[in-house]
């Protein structure tokens, strides 16, 4: 596990707590909910620069290459879906989606990982 | 479940279906589960897409059951985000293949473990995946139930 791994560790579990308990307050998703989604989009998004920039460098991927790269692509495209989807109908079930995301990064980010290493 | 109320009451969704404005189960807790089920039709699919292309003649059972999996996902995802009475019957029935697929897988899994030991989303009873594939059919089928149609005769 690196760095990448553990950033997205740390921002998903934040995230997924945030959102969870301002779910349990019955609070519809508000900007501290939704920033924490664009938190994990963001450091999915420093994981990709920083593969790109590795790759570009002669790191070889051990697994399926395109294995990795369809989890991380996929991983960048759910916090944007959760919030799509969170923000049309903004009530507390909504910040039950966007806790999905966290976990569902991290969970990712161990199988991007795996491949990688 | 009073703000889902709200909210359903509101929503232009239910203004535009037509003459059964009965909608009430992409709202509310509905949402969550919708996409959770997204999330699992992705990787259901992705993952099954993978065993295929890569390595379908290793465990074809297995990859096919994969497919299939995946397939029940994705009915299950667009046909609980749909309005309407026929939306809800698909719903139930790809809930109770879900739920009857991971039990059937999972015994399997468990009780022949020779002829099952390739990984599909619902081996292990889904132990893979958190045992949320064991869980979800059954909060779908609660769900479902609550915000069944009303009789129309």
């Amino acid at each position: 596990m690196d760095a990448y791994f553990y950033i997205i560790l740390v921002v998903g579990l934040v995230s997924t707590i945030v959102c969870a308990v301002a779910g349990i307050l019955k609070k519809a998703p508000n900007d501290l909910t939704i920033l924490s989604v664009a938190a994990v989009e963001l450091s999915l998004l420093v994981y990709l620069a920083g593969s790109i920039v590795r790759v570009a460098g002669g790191e070889q991927i051990a697994g399926e290459p395109w294995e990795f790269w369809g989890y991380l692509l996929t991983a960048l495209i759910l916090p944007i879906g959760a919030v799509y989807w969170s923000i049309l109908e903004r009530t507390r079930w909504s910040n039950f989606v966007l806790a999905a995301v966290g976990v569902t990064a991290l969970v990712m980010a161990a199988r991007m990982n795996q491949i990688w290493y | 479940m009073e703000e889902a109320e709200n909210v359903s009451a509101k929503s232009p969704q239910a203004a535009g279906t037509g003459p059964a404005p009965t909608n009430t189960r992409n709202t509310g807790p509905g949402r969550l589960l919708i996409a959770v089920y997204a999330i699992f039709a992705i990787s259901a699919t992705a993952r099954a897409g993978y065993q295929i292309l890569t390595k379908f003649s290793e465990a074809p059972l297995a990859y096919l059951l994969s497919a299939f999996a995946a397939v029940v996902y994705v009915v299950a995802t667009v046909s609980l985000a749909k309005p309407g009475r026929t939306a809800f019957k698909i719903s139930v029935i790809a809930v109770l293949v879900e739920l009857v697929g991971v039990l059937v897988v999972g015994a399997l899994s468990v009780f022949d473990a020779v002829n099952f030991p390739h990984e599909t989303v619902w081996s292990l009873f889904g132990r893979g995946y958190g045992f949320i594939p064991l869980l979800l059919p059954i909060l779908g089928l609660i769900w479902l139930y609550r915000r069944r149609p009303a009789a129309s005769h």
